[in-house]
């Protein structure tokens, strides 16, 4: 059984099946998922409105035409995605490059000063404080599009390869190998940031 | 990372984490890293930002606009 995003899920079956109950809070679970999306994606308020707005009037009109909840997420996905590419505001981070694999590969050699060593953080924690979320937003948004929306949709949205695949309409092993080299790019961002601060408190 | 052994190990470290990896591989890159503390480190780092990015969240979303509610609502009457 695959894994969509499954407050998506939940609400379009709960759309499709009808019936008047929790109707205001499946509409009020597709907004969220649908503008955080945007969010996460274009890094701007108006953007993500905008990409919620304009996915969500599309997916009234095309609510009979698919057989099922988990078809009718990847359709979703789809349209906003398409709509984050046409955002009107460019990120102000995001280079218009493909990223090579050997430009990212640490230059670290054993025992030396620069070898990256564990950070003293949780995955609660970068999420948690402000200044460590803000590095990962920025990080996020610094990637080309073609590489941020593979990493927001597998490991944010937590789509699996197939359906990320789907979405972007690509093959799983350009998933595969655009999902390592986002994730490699992201982290060491965030290094970056750690390290300074391991700096400026020895 | 000059040695060959790291390079090979850091393109395989997604596909290890998300158990895409063949075993035989799996088992190549674990001994690798028994050995390797950057590699290691570097492992660790990868997989705290992979989970950061599954626990991040938008924090404050817009209530659905009336166009969006009655357009919704109306398709729902519709079928």
């Amino acid at each position: 059984m695959t894994r969509m995003n499954a407050q998506v899920e939940q609400a379009l079956e709960i759309l499709k099946s009808g019936g008047p109950e929790s109707m205001d809070r499946a509409i009020e679970s597709l907004q969220g998922a649908v503008y955080a999306f945007g969010m996460k994606v274009c890094g701007h308020p108006e953007d993500a409105e905008d990409t919620a707005q304009e996915t969500l009037v599309r997916l009234a009109r095309s609510l009979r035409d698919f057989p099922d909840a988990r078809a009718l997420a990847v359709w979703l996905y789809k349209v906003a995605k398409t709509q984050c590419l046409m955002s009107r505001r460019k990120s102000k981070f995001a280079p218009a490059q493909m990223l090579s694999l050997d430009a990212l590969m640490p230059d670290h050699q054993v025992g030396s000063p620069a070898a990256p060593k564990s950070w003293a953080i949780t995955p609660e924690e970068v999420v948690l404080h402000r200044e460590s979320r803000e590095r990962l937003e920025r990080a996020v948004l610094a990637l080309p599009k073609p590489y941020r929306l593979v990493l927001i949709l597998r490991d944010m949205e937590q789509l699996d390869t197939r359906e990320v695949a789907e979405v972007m309409e690509i093959s799983e092993d350009t998933v595969k190998m655009r999902l390592h080299r986002a994730r490699v790019f992201v982290r060491n961002e965030l290094e970056k940031y750690f390290s300074k601060k391991e700096r400026a408190r020895s | 990372m000059a040695d060959p052994r790291c390079k090979r190990i850091f393109a395989a470290l997604s596909e290890y984490l998300d158990g895409d990896l063949p075993v035989k591989n799996c088992r190549e890159l674990e001994r690798h890293l028994k050995g390797c503390q950057p590699c290691l480190a570097y492992l660790e780092n990868l997989k705290t930002t992979i989970q950061a990015c599954r626990k991040y969240h938008v924090k404050q979303v817009p209530r659905p606009s009336a166009l969006v509610r009655s357009a919704l609502l109306q398709a729902v009457r519709k079928k």
